[in-house]
């Protein structure tokens, strides 16, 4: 059960981060701002005062507070999944099953997709949209802000059931060691059955922790629901009667359209899983040859599993739609396009579910028809994409860590959008379904693009939620590494499949090899970005510069100080009106401006 | 605009360098996989040109308006929106239309009601090889019912004659994926679904198994032999006996089982 140790101390690394996170807040009192570097603590919808210490953060209903809990949880088991994915690339550095058996090899993509999926991406852009739909729209906090509470506490639960296995597992070493009965511990072996969870073999596989497992993603799927129709009815119901439908920022229509597939696709997903659990448990026939049959499970978990992933993709374009005017000194181009596109988007995702069964046998004319709509949904995106190179033509480029971010994002969505062409086109999916090359379309955009986007969200928000600056150097090697180590680790994989090697291996004929080190090699560098993003968010949050001038990014200049800009500028007013005269002047000529001073000299 | 010319080339350059990069036309191992080669080959030759001038678009405007001393307003643009969205719909609708063709032929694709109800096993043509693969966790058995063969050792199809390929799954699903013949179909079980091809080369061919279907996956593999039609009837009097050395090597040498499975 060694394979089970890296998974266990990084979840503990990550509780650790998350446990000093609260002591370095709750540390201080509230209300004092030594060196005016703490988030501010507002007074949330309750008009009352949060308690003190780690008390405020398990009761709290402000917007702002759940929404860091929502991110801190999210790159929690971030943090997690991505140790899954080092473990699988770690095994597949060699063709034989070296390091990990093939059961677990099976349980750790299993896990990892999972984990990515369900507890990473939705929950940080979730984390997000909590802490800045509101300021963006003007609205006091979300519609529900106990409901918003309660949607992201049922997360931690969920994700304990749903990776439950291991857990339980590092129990029953424990425990063994004294002598008591673990038999029941034993018995719950981490979930192996793919993300995709295709019966009969989900419903066959006798692991009792499936069924936990899928009582977990239900749980997941209520609280994914219940925040979205927070964000709908906020979006509808809060904003300021001079905010039209016209003047919506690009973030928030995003966020909303997200939230209106969710509300289509969750529910049934949760259905879906209800299903598959009578099947495996009460002796129910709805995916069995004489009921339902088979077949009737890839409908049903890919009506819902196809909008998810435009579910986990589209709050990455809202930011990037978002932050990509603000590095380039002028409004988005085609603003309205971008929102039909979106629109479209959404709408389209509902109706491409079958091109994930081009293999399973089904009628031509119907694949044909799949195959329409799936390559008619590359139009919109296609779109967003120019777009967005015309937004940058004619701007003044200033090459922070959030535009090398996002250019980094555009350049892998260029090849990870148009590899997804080549799967929609039915003869050539059937070859290269379920190979390497599925793998590293859809890596290169949920790794490429995704993480890409929220870590430009980070560094461009960093300094309104910490009230400091990060380490800009350190920043952009960081995001040139990870766009580095994108490319590495999945272009390998698209060759690989064409090779024809299967996904899903923990074992493989030797004449892969090469390929495979390449990618692994890449993951690794992706590691390395990943620890030095960590590094740089913790130890800029504690001793970062202060920053003193709201307006970081010099948005002023260009008239897009927007909303959330000008509530940290009032909020940085009223500390300062506290708690004057303070600070040395030395420090705020440093941190007034984000601009390296080694980039002012080169232009 | 001198700028702008340099880049054009260096593009142009570029692209050329990519199509270059693209496969050569290899000889085909079956019909079925010289058709969707030669359609991935059509898509790549559109494809790399255009990822190529988009990443060089990205990559020069960044160099370009970095640091612009100055910067425009953005003005919106109809037309432009329009070109592009235009151009990029007639692009798809050439994919669209390439992949159809392909699709529609019977060697890629099984109407499942069609006339002479092929799509049931027991329906091949005449002079059609049909051959029954059997999934189950986690191996392989072929079974030839009008010869009355059955292994587990290979599939042996013989050149040059079209084969009925009837697949179905014991258990869970599983799959068969032959990406040299350009074969893949998923074996599901209760019913059959058949693939239809025509080896056009002599050869061993690995086979996979593509579906997720427990522990034995990644080790569920096996092989497809075609060899010539001789080899293929002197093989079916006598299945136990090892193929021609130059066709079949070692992993086929230690015989193979005649009964259905364990
Ligand atoms: C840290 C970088 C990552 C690496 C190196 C990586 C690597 C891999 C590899 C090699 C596989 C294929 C395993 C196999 O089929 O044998 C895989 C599967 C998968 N990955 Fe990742 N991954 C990474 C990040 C992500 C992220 C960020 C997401 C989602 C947001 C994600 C979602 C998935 C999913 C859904 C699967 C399919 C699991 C299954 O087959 O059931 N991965 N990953
Ligand atoms: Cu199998
Ligand atoms: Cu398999």
């Amino acid at each position: 059960m060694l394979d089970t140790i890296p998974g266990v101390a990084l979840a503990a690394i990550g509780l650790a981060v998350l446990a000093a996170y609260y002591r370095l807040r709750s540390d201080r009192p509230a209300m004092s701002f030594a060196d005016g570097g703490t988030a501010s603590v507002t007074v949330g919808l309750t008009g009352t005062e949060k308690p003190a210490g780690i008390l405020r953060w398990f009761t709290t209903v402000d917007h702002k507070d759940i929404g860091l809990l929502y991110i801190l949880f999210g790159t929690a088991a971030a943090l997690w999944g991505a140790t899954d994915a080092m473990m699988i690339r770690t095994e597949l550095l060699v063709p034989e099953s070296a390091v990990w058996n093939v059961e677990t090899y099976n349980a750790v993509f299993t896990t990892h997709g999972f984990t990515m999926l369900f507890f990473f991406v939705t929950p940080v852009f979730t984390g997000i949209a909590n802490y800045v739909l509101p300021l963006l729209l003007g609205a006091d906090d979300l519609a529900f802000p106990r409901i918003n509470a309660i949607a992201f506490w049922l997360l931690p639960p969920s994700l304990v059931m749903v990776r439950g296995g291991l857990i339980t597992d590092v129990i029953g070493m424990v425990v063994g060691v004294l002598p008591v009965d673990v038999t029941l511990f034993e018995a719950l072996e981490p979930v192996a059955m793919g993300w995709t969870m295709y019966t009969p073999l989900s419903v066959e596989m006798a692991n009792p922790q499936i069924s936990v497992a899928l009582l977990g993603l239900h749980l997941s799927g209520v609280a994914t629901t219940m925040a979205a129709i927070n964000f709908i009815v906020t979006v509808f119901t809060e904003r300021p009667p001079e905010l039209g439908w016209d003047k919506l920022d690009i973030f928030s229509w995003n966020i909303l359209v997200t939230s209106a597939l969710i509300l289509l696709a969750f529910p049934l997903l949760g259905s879906t899983l209800i299903m598959l659990l009578l099947d495996r448990n009460f002796g129910t026939t709805f995916f069995a040859i004489e009921g339902g049959g088979p077949m009737l499970w890839q409908h049903l978990f890919w009506f819902f599993g196809h909008p998810e992933v435009y579910i986990l993709v589209l709050p990455a374009f809202g930011l990037v739609s978002l932050i990509l005017p603000k590095f380039c000194g002028r409004r988005l181009f085609g603003f309205r396009f971008i929102v039909y596109s979106t629109i479209a988007i959404g709408i389209l995702s509902f109706g491409v579910w079958a091109h994930h069964m081009f293999a399973t046998g089904m009628d031509p004319r119907l694949r044909a028809s799949f195959m329409a709509v799936s390559l008619a949904i590359a139009i919109p995106s296609a779109i967003k994409e120019f777009n967005w190179i015309a937004t940058m033509w004619n701007g003044r480029l200033r090459l922070d860590a959030p535009l090398i971010c996002i250019i980094g994002a555009m350049s892998t969505f260029v090849v990870g959008g148009i590899t997804g062409v080549f799967l929609a086109s039915v003869p050539v999916d059937l070859v290269l379904h379920d190979t390497h090359y599925v793998v590293g379309h859809f890596h290169l955009i949920v790794v490429g693009v995704i993480p890409l986007a929220m870590i430009a969200a980070s560094y461009y928000w960093f300094p309104l939620i910490t009230g400091r600056m990060y380490n800009q150097r350190l920043a952009r090697a960081q995001t040139v590494l990870l766009i580095i180590g994108t490319f590495v680790t999945f272009i390998p994989l698209l060759i690989l499949g064409y090779m024809g090697m299967p996904r899903r291996y923990g074992i493989y004929p030797t004449e892969f090899i090469t390929l495979n080190q390449i990618a692994s090699l890449g993951a690794f560098l992706l590691g390395v970005s990943v620890f030095l993003w960590l590094v740089n968010m913790i130890q800029s949050a504690r001793v970062g510069p202060v920053v003193r001038d709201a307006d970081v990014w010099n948005l002023k200049e260009t008239g897009q100080f927007t909303r959330e800009w000008q509530w940290f500028e009032d909020r940085l007013e009223e500390r300062r009106g506290k708690v004057e005269p303070e600070g040395d002047p030395g420090s705020e000529s440093e941190t007034t401006r984000a601009v390296d001073p080694d980039d002012d000299a080169e232009s | 605009m001198r700028g702008a010319r340099r880049t054009a080339v260096i593009v142009a350059f570029l692209a050329a360098l990519a199509i270059g990069a693209v496969p050569s036309v290899a000889v085909a191992a079956s019909v079925t996989e010289q058709v969707i080669s030669r359609l991935n080959r059509q898509l790549l030759y559109l494809a790399v040109p255009i990822a190529v001038l988009v990443e060089a678009i990205l990559a020069y405007t960044v160099w370009r308006f970095r640091d612009n001393d100055e910067p425009e307003p953005t003005k919106e643009n109809r037309q432009l929106e329009i070109t592009w969205t235009i151009a990029t719909a007639l692009v798809l609708l050439f994919v669209g239309t390439a992949s159809f063709y392909v699709l529609a032929q019977p060697t890629v694709s099984t109407v499942l009601d069609d006339p002479q109800r092929n799509a049931e096993p027991g329906n091949a043509p005449e002079d059609a090889v049909e051959a029954h693969i059997v999934t189950e966790q986690w191996n392989y058995t072929f079974e030839y019912p009008e010869e009355n063969v059955t292994t587990s050792e290979s599939l042996v199809l013989p050149e040059n004659r079209t084969a009925y390929l009837y697949i179905t799954s014991e258990d869970v699903i599983h799959s068969v994926h032959v990406p040299e013949l350009g074969l893949k179909q998923d074996a599901l079980p209760g019913q059959y679904n058949l693939l239809r091809t025509e080896p056009t080369e002599k050869g061993e061919y690995r086979l996979y198994c593509a579906e997720l279907c427990g522990r034995g996956h990644p080790e569920m593999l096996s092989t497809v032999q075609v060899v010539s039609e001789d080899e293929y009837e002197r093989w079916l009097e006598n299945p136990e006996s090892a193929l021609n050395e130059s066709e079949a090597n070692e992993s086929s040498a230690n015989g193979s089982a005649t009964d259905g499975g364990p």
